[in-house]
C-alpha cells in the first residue's frame, strides 16, 4: 500500500516551528557574541581608562614625595639650625612619612626624626630594614625599596616603602631615606575599580607588590596574584587566560600599575545572565509561535477538513445533499463556494436527467397504451363476427358498442387521467368482451364507492390486471370463476382491487410478473402499471399482489385522490 | 478567524510568563545576604585582624556585615544577645566565636532553628546545628611549638608549660600536640605545666615562681597571647634569655619586641585574618548551597617564627599585619 501523505497541518506545524527555531538560535547566538565581544571591549576601554587615570594620581603623589626629599635635601644638606622645627612640622604635615632617616658615606645612621615614635638604637643597630649599608651601590640614583616593616622602633611596626637618595655635603651626611606608609595609598588604590570584580594594585618592577587592595589577603595565603607572570607582561592591555591585566610603568620609576579584571567572572556571568534571559524569551517565542501555528494550521486545514467531508457526503448521496458554505480564509470559501455552485449546477444536472428520464418513459408507456393487442381485436371481431352469422344481432351491436367503449377511453383525446368512472367503464367492457370470449368460464361484478367515481386516474390501469386475472387466473380453471372489481376509499388514498378466484400464483410467478417489462403479448404489462404509478404519484403508491395457489389473488392498486388532471400531467 | 477561549487564555498567559521571566532573570542577582559576625571582643589585635579579613569577604562577596562582639572576653550573656538581635535582624548567616562552650549553645540553636546558617571560627560551641568550623588547628600548633624546643639542641629537656583554664579545649589541645611531638621525638623529657587564668600579670608572676622553683627549666611555653606576653617578660625580667628557649603563642608586639631583644625564640602565629575572611565566605558559601562537614575544622594555617629569621619577608608577613 502507498504510505499516506502527510497531513497539511502537521506539515505546516513542523515547518513554521523549525523556521523559527533556527531562526531564534541564530539571532541568540548573534546576540551573545555582539554582546560578548562589546563587553569585552568595554572592560577594556574602562579598565585603561582607569589605570591611565591611577597612573597620573600616581606620579603626581611621586612627584609630591620628590618635592618633599628636595626640600629635606636642602634642610639637610645646608644643615639649617632648627632642623628639628622643621621635621617636626614636616612629619606633622605628611602624616604618611613615618621616619626620616639619614646616614653617612659607610651606610652608619646618624639621625631619626619621627612623629610619635623615638627610636631603639640597638634594635636600629641590629637590624634596619629601611637602610642596608651593603647595598649602598643600588642607592647612587633615587632608590625606591620593596615593602618591609620599619624597625627603628620598639612596639611599631608599620609596613613602610623606602625612598632613598645620595646628598651632597661638607659635613658627612650622605644618604637620605624616607620611610613613606603603604597603608596610606589605599585611599587612591582601594576604591578604584575595573567592572564588576577588577581592581588595580602597585608593584615594582621586581615583582614586589607595594600595594595591594588585598594584601593582607595575600599575607595569610588567601590570595595569590600571578607575580611571576604578571613581572613579565611590558605595557598594556594584556589577555591572559581569564584576566584581562592592564600594566602601566609609573614615569620615571620602578612603579608599575597593574589593572586586573576576570574576563571570566565579569563577562561569562552577564553573558550567562543575558544567555538565560534570552532563552527564557526564546522559550516563550517559540512557546508563543507554537499556539500561534497552531492557531494558523488549524485555521487553515479545519475548512480544508469540512470541505473534505462535504464533499464525501456529496459524493455518498447527491440527491439530498444540502451544501453549507465553509467558513475559513478567503482562498478557502472561494474554493466553497466554487465548489457550491458546482454541486448546485450537478444537482441541477441530475434533477433534469431523471426529468428526462420520466418524461422518457411515460412517452413509452403512453406508446404501450396506444397499442392494440392485434390478438384482442382479431378475436374479439371473430366473435362479432360469429354473432352476426348467428343473427344474435343484439349481441354483436352490445359487443361492438363494447369494443368502440374500449377503444374511445383507451384514446380519452390524449388524456393520460382520466375519472375513474370512465376506468371502471374500460374495465367493464374489457370483461365484457372477455366473458364473450370466455363463455361461462367466468362470471365479474363491480363493487364501486360512489363518491370515488370523479377521482382521476390513469387510463388503462384495471385492464392490463384483469387480463392477468384472467389469462393466468381464470383460463384453465375447471369450474366457473369470479372477478371482482373494488374501488374503496383509503383515507387519502384510492385502493383499487381486482380479485379473482383462480389458480393464484406462487411467489416466483408474482415476482416475473411484477419485473417483466412486456407480457408475451403486446400492450401494456402490470410492471408498466406499476412503473407508471410510481412515476406519477411517488414510490409508496402502486400494485400489491397477495395470491395463494389454488384460492386466488388479489391485485390491490394504491393511488392519491386525483382532482386535477394538470397537477400530474405535465411532470 | 475565531478563536477558542481557552486558546486565548493560554496566549496571554504565556505572553505575561515570558515578560515576567525576563524580568526575573534580570533582577535576581541584587540581593544581599545579611551576614552577623559576633566575635569574643571588639578591641584586641587578634579580632581587629579578623574583622579586616571578614570586610574583605564582605566586599567580595556583596554582602551585608554587622559585626560586633562583647567589651570583655568573659561576656558570653552579651554574646547571646547579639544573636537574638540578629534573629530578630533576619539574618540569613552568623559568624561566631563562642565564649563559652556551653552557655552559648541555646542561643546558637535557637539562631539554627530560625534558619540561621551558623559558622564558628576559633572557638567551638556546644551545638549540633552549626553548619561549619574554622580556625587553627590546636594539636599541630603545639607539635609546631614542640619542634622549637626539639631542634633546639638540648640533651634532655625540662619544660614549663603555662597553659590556661582546664576547662578550655583549645589549651588542652595545644598541651596535647606539644607532649605528643615532645614524646615521638624520643628526647628525654621533664614537664611541669602550669594552668593560670588568661591575664599578662597572673602569668608572669606564676612562670617567675616556676621558673625559680624549677630553675633546671631550659623551655618555657606560653599557650596564647597573654600567658606567652606573661611568660616571655618572666624570662626577661629574671634575666635568662639566653639560657632559655621561650615559645609564645600569637604575636603580640610585645613578644615582638623580646624576641629582638632575645628572651622570645619562636613564636606561632596564627591567622585571625583568614579566620575573618573564611568565615564570612563560608556564609556566602553555604548561603550559595555548598555544604560544609561541620565535625570538620577546617584548618587556618598557623606559621612558626623563630628569631634568627623574623625579618625574613615571609616573617614580615606572618607577625606584621598590613593595616
Amino acid at each position: 500500500m502507498k504510505r499516506k501523505s502527510p497531513r497539511m497541518n502537521l506539515l505546516l506545524l513542523v515547518s513554521m516551528i523549525s523556521t523559527v527555531l533556527i531562526l531564534l538560535l541564530l539571532t541568540m547566538f548573534l546576540v551573545l557574541r555582539a554582546y560578548r565581544t562589546s563587553l569585552v571591549a568595554n572592560v577594556r576601554t574602562s579598565g585603561s581608562r582607569t589605570v591611565g587615570q591611577l597612573t597620573r594620581i600616581m606620579e603626581d603623589y611621586l612627584s609630591d614625595i620628590r618635592e618633599n626629599m628636595d626640600a629635606i635635601s636642602d634642610v639637610v644638606s645646608h644643615d639649617i639650625v632648627n632642623r628639628e622645627e622643621y621635621f617636626d612640622v614636616f612629619l606633622q604635615i605628611r602624616p604618611e612619612v613615618i621616619a626620616v632617616t639619614t646616614y653617612d658615606a659607610e651606610g652608619n645612621l646618624l639621625h631619626c626624626y619621627s612623629a610619635d615614635h623615638v627610636i631603639n638604637e640597638s634594635f636600629a643597630a641590629h637590624t634596619n630594614l629601611s637602610f642596608d649599608a651593603s647595598k649602598i651601590n643600588l642607592y647612587e640614583e633615587e632608590y625606591i625599596s620593596a615593602p618591609h616593616v620599619v624597625t627603628l622602633f620598639e612596639g611599631y611596626y608599620p609596613w613602610v616603602v623606602t625612598v632613598i637618595r645620595p646628598i651632597h655635603t661638607v659635613i658627612g651626611e650622605a644618604w637620605i631615606a624616607l620611610d613613606i606608609s603603604c597603608t596610606n595609598l589605599s585611599n587612591d588604590i582601594d576604591d578604584v575599580g575595573i567592572g564588576d570584580r577588577g581592581y588595580c594594585f602597585l608593584m615594582d618592577m621586581d615583582g614586589n607588590i607595594v600595594y595591594h587592595p588585598q594584601q593582607q589577603l595575600i599575607y595569610s595565603d588567601l590570595k595569590e596574584e600571578n607575580v611571576a607572570l604578571i613581572s613579565s607582561l611590558d605595557d598594556g592591555v594584556i589577555e591572559e587566560g581569564t584576566s584581562i591585566y592592564f600594566v602601566q610603568t609609573l614615569k620615571e620609576s620602578t612603579w608599575r600599575i597593574i589593572g586586573v579584571s576576570y574576563v571570566q567572572d565579569v563577562i561569562s556571568n552577564s553573558v550567562i545572565n543575558m544567555a538565560r534571559a534570552l532563552l527564557v524569551s526564546a522559550i516563550g517565542i517559540l512557546l508563543a509561535s507554537l499556539l500561534l501555528s497552531a492557531m494558523v494550521t488549524n485555521a487553515l486545514t479545519r475548512p480544508m477538513r469540512d470541505l473534505i467531508q462535504a464533499m464525501e457526503a456529496f459524493e455518498k448521496d447527491a440527491d439530498h445533499f444540502s451544501y453549507q458554505p465553509v467558513k475559513g480564509t478567503r482562498e478557502i470559501e472561494e474554493v466553497s463556494q466554487s465548489f457550491g455552485h458546482m454541486v448546485g449546477k450537478i444537482q441541477q444536472l441530475v434533477e433534469t436527467e431523471r426529468n428526462e428520464e420520466i418524461t422518457l418513459r411515460k412517452t413509452e408507456l403512453r406508446a404501450l397504451q396506444a397499442q392494440i393487442n392485434p390478438h384482442f381485436l382479431y378475436n374479439t371481431l371473430d366473435s362479432i363476427s360469429w354473432m352476426c352469422e348467428q343473427g344474435k344481432n343484439a349481441e354483436a351491436v352490445e359487443m361492438v358498442n363494447a369494443l368502440a367503449r374500449l377503444f374511445r377511453i383507451s384514446i380519452s383525446r390524449g388524456h393520460e387521467l382520466i375519472p375513474l368512472a370512465d376506468e371502471l367503464k374500460h374495465a367493464e367492457s374489457y370483461l365484457q368482451i372477455q366473458s364473450v370470449r370466455y363463455r361461462g368460464q367466468f362470471t365479474y361484478r363491480f363493487e364501486v364507492e360512489e363518491s370515488l367515481l370523479s377521482y382521476l386516474c390513469n387510463k388503462i390501469t384495471l385492464q392490463p390486471i384483469i387480463e392477468n386475472a384472467i389469462y393466468h387466473g381464470i383460463n384453465g380453471l375447471v369450474e366457473e370463476g369470479e372477478i371482482i372489481v373494488k374501488a374503496a376509499e383509503a383515507g387519502d388514498d384510492i385502493l383499487l382491487s381486482v380479485e379473482d378466484n383462480g389458480m393464484g400464483m406462487t411467489e416466483e410467478q408474482i415476482d416475473s410478473i411484477m419485473k417483466k417489462a412486456h407480457s408475451d403479448k403486446s400492450g401494456i404489462g402490470i410492471k408498466n402499471v406499476n412503473d407508471r404509478l410510481k412515476i406519477y404519484f411517488g414510490d409508496r403508491y402502486g400494485i400489491t399482489i397477495d395470491s395463494v395457489p389454488d384460492e386466488g389473488t388479489r391485485v390491490h392498486i394504491l393511488m392519491p385522490k386525483v382532482t386535477e388532471e394538470a397537477a400530474y400531467e405535465n411532470v | 478567524m475565531k478563536m477558542s477561549k481557552p486558546f486565548r487564555i493560554c496566549l496571554v498567559l504565556l505572553l505575561c510568563l515570558t515578560l515576567t521571566g525576563c524580568q526575573a532573570a534580570r533582577v535576581s542577582p541584587s540581593r544581599q545576604y545579611n551576614v552577623w559576625f559576633i566575635a569574643k571582643s571588639t578591641s584586641t589585635g587578634f579580632w581587629r585582624s579578623a574583622f579586616s579579613g571578614a570586610n574583605v569577604a564582605k566586599s567580595e562577596y556583596n554582602l551585608q556585615l554587622t559585626i560586633c562582639g562583647p567589651d570583655t572576653e568573659e561576656d558570653y550573656e552579651a554574646q547571646n544577645a547579639f544573636i537574638y538581635d540578629a534573629i530578630a535582624d533576619h539574618a540569613d548567616a552568623i559568624v561566631f566565636s563562642s565564649i563559652s562552650y556551653t552557655e552559648n549553645a541555646a542561643a546558637i540553636d535557637a539562631a539554627a532553628d530560625a534558619g540561621i546558617k551558623v559558622v564558628v571560627i576559633d572557638s567551638n560551641v556546644n551545638s549540633k546545628k552549626v553548619s561549619a568550623r574554622i580556625g587553627t588547628d590546636n594539636v599541630a600548633a603545639g607539635k609546631k611549638a614542640a619542634s622549637v624546643a626539639i631542634d633546639a639542641g638540648y640533651d634532655s629537656l625540662v619544660i614549663g608549660i603555662v597553659n590556661f583554664d582546664l576547662t578550655s579545649r583549645n589549651g588542652q589541645e595545644r598541651e596535647e600536640g606539644f607532649r605528643t611531638a615532645i614524646k615521638e621525638s624520643g628526647i628525654g623529657a621533664e614537664i611541669y605545666t602550669i594552668n593560670v587564668v588568661t591575664d599578662i600579670e597572673v602569668a608572669k608572676e606564676e612562670t617567675k615562681q616556676l621558673l625559680l622553683a624549677h630553675p633546671e627549666i631550659n623551655v618555657i611555653v606560653g599557650l596564647n597571647e597573654p600567658l606567652a606576653v606573661g611568660a616571655a617578660e618572666a624570662v626577661a625580667e629574671l634575666g635568662l634569655g639566653d639560657s632559655v628557649t621561650m615559645i609564645g603563642m600569637d604575636t603580640n608586639v610585645r613578644c615582638i619586641d623580646l624576641m629582638r631583644t632575645g628572651n622570645v625564640s619562636a613564636l606561632i602565629a596564627q591567622n585571625p585574618y583568614a579566620m575573618g575572611y573564611m568565615g564570612v565566605e563560608a556564609c556566602y558559601e553555604l548561603l550559595e548551597g555548598a555544604s560544609y562537614d561541620p565535625d570538620v575544622w577546617i584548618d587556618t594555617p598557623t606559621i612558626l617564627v623563630l628569631e634568627e629569621t623574623m625579618f625574613s619577608p615571609e616573617s614580615q608577613r606572618a607577625l606584621f599585619s598590613f593595616e
